[in-house]
């Protein structure tokens, strides 16, 4: 991926700081429009390497590593690009998902007085986990995590050791989202002997497209439909079963899908030994306190027009913005908030 | 110059969106390149593929459709009447109607980042390389390249993995 697609070579300098917090699709494709008008680049991200959630969550057989890998060493090498990885910037303390690699921590506001531009591309790195009996058994995890764990052992940067070892297990997984369908995969390539995905509605409603979930069935993934966990069995502190009630469909949500109707007295058990929630993601903005940066009920930022956050010179894009989306949109709003920022640095709206 | 291929691989793309924005970001907010989603969600990026015998070229009464050095079809919008006969005959229906042109446009194969050394954007910037760009050699070579290891892929995972252990 050449992030600085806009121009070829290096242009000469403006001598503007910018700094880049989070170095995923919309973080790595402001950066290139950046360094493409003349502004020096830091780039700060809390995983070992650039390239976010397109290295450290989407397969490879989705987004080949190297094309992650040659377009952030593109941009050091020809564009001077600095990256601070392993480095989360914060403000208040929280734990996020990917919080593993972290060797250094660096105050928020310590950024916003060294660079000229701040902009927050941060993501969502944190899952939602239902509220039910049994999540802190040893065997539950978020699927972000197990994924993120999955892409560092084959980046390189943990062992094998640290992956759930679902070799010959039994695993579930919640939800039917492109998240989900991922994890299910992932686990069917790791050798687990059994693989559930269930999911609340039907095929017809699943976010990730019948398709998927076709190709899922066909490598030998159970399809549970119309079926939400109750709560989740332990022994010794070990996962062992999944409670699973049945659902129907009844009016449509706000959403416009019809909303799932648990039927009472319709529970049976699975046995399992992983459980795997990807019912979706919640931003992750380098604070935790207030730091004057508003932000709206479901924890996105809020941005004006120009990208610009409520606090002047700071500017955020991608999924911490929007919600969890796509790495294109992350790309497009990227650009468009380093565009804002350029028109902004020059001394303009 | 030397003929150029822009080929978009269906089969590996994995519905990001990238091609999309950036190419709207460089064409002010209006995309040459689309993805549609079928009924059952795969989906479908449409795009011109600048066609060796292009039936748009043959078929223009106004002879405002041509291929340049590189073998991109370009539409000349000062000769365009607008009377979409290229669109009736494009096989994967790619040109649009410009409402403020008042001419049919679409993909030039990015002529003016060619001209100066550069590769068409979305080629660029696809994460998933489905987009190829290059000479026709070239971009077979490394499309022949990504279809191996897809087989390699489906024929592993249709075995047993036991006793294989992390190899994937």
């Amino acid at each position: 991926m050449r992030f600085a697609f806009l121009c070829r070579d290096r242009p000469s300098p403006t001598g503007r700081k910018v700094a880049v917090i989070g170095a995923g699709p919309a973080g790595l494709s402001a950066t290139g429009y950046l360094v493409c008008q003349g502004h020096e680049v830091h780039v700060y991200d809390k995983l070992p390497e650039p390239g976010g959630l397109m290295l450290f969550g989407i397969p490879e057989f989705r987004i080949p590593i190297y094309r992650v890998r040659e377009g952030y060493e593109e941009l050091r090498e020809v564009f001077g690009v600095t990256f601070h990885t392993g480095t989360k910037v914060t403000f208040g303390e929280r734990k996020d998902e990917g919080d593993e690699f972290v060797k250094e921590t660096v105050d928020f506001n310590e950024i916003r007085e060294q660079f000229d531009a701040v902009l927050i591309a941060t993501g969502t790195w944190r899952s939602w986990i239902a509220s039910i009996e049994g999540t802190d058994l040893e065997g539950v995890y978020p699927a972000l995590e197990y994924l993120f764990r999955i892409k560092s052992a084959k980046l390189g940067h943990m062992s094998w050791n640290s992956i759930p070892p679902v070799q010959g297990k039994h695993v579930m997984v919640i939800g039917a989202g492109h998240t989900a369908v991922d994890a299910a995969l992932e686990s069917v390539l790791l050798g687990a002997e059994k693989v559930y995905l269930s999911y609340r509605r039907t095929i017809h409603e699943a976010p990730a497209g019948a398709y998927e979930i076709n190709l899922l069935k066909q490598k030998g993934v159970r399809w549970l439909e119309l079926t939400v966990p109750a709560r989740i069995i332990g022994e010794n502190g070990k996962v062992v079963a999944v409670e699973l009630q049945r659902c129907k469909l009844g009016e449509p949500d706000e959403s416009g899908r019809r909303r799932p109707i648990p039927i009472e007295g319709s529970n049976f058990q699975i046995d399992v030994d992983y459980v795997i929630f990807a019912i979706g993601q919640t931003p992750t903005p380098p604070f935790s306190e207030d730091v004057g940066i508003a932000t709206d009920r479901k924890g996105r930022i809020v941005v004006d027009m120009r990208h610009m956050t409520s606090v002047e010179g700071v500017f955020a894009a991608g999924d911490v913005v929007t919600g969890p989306s796509k790495v294109g949109k992350a790309v497009l709003d990227g650009l468009n908030a380093a565009e804002s920022m350029h028109i902004w640095l020059e001394g303009g709206e | 110059m030397a003929k150029r291929v822009y080929h978009v691989d269906y089969n590996l793309c994995i519905g990001c969106e990238t091609c999309q924005s950036v190419c709207s970001f460089i064409h002010h907010g209006k995309s040459n390149i689309q993805i549609y989603y079928t009924v059952t969600g795969i989906p479908i990026p449409i795009a011109c593929r600048h066609c060796e015998r292009a039936p748009c070229m043959n078929v223009c009464p106004a002879g405002a459709i041509f291929k340049d050095n590189e073998g991109a079809v370009i539409i000349d919008t000062k000769k365009c009447i607008g009377c979409l006969m290229c669109l009736a005959v494009c096989p994967f229906g790619v040109p649009r109607y410009d409402i403020k042109l008042k001419a049919v446009t679409k993909c030039d194969m990015c002529a003016d980042r060619r001209e100066l050394g550069m590769a068409p954007a979305c080629s660029e910037m696809c994460p998933a390389e489905a987009i190829f760009f290059g000479k026709p050699e070239e971009v077979e070579e490394s499309i022949r390249r990504r279809t191996a290891e897809k087989i390699a892929r489906e024929r592993i995972s249709g075995l047993n993995l036991e006793g294989t252990g992390m190899l994937l």
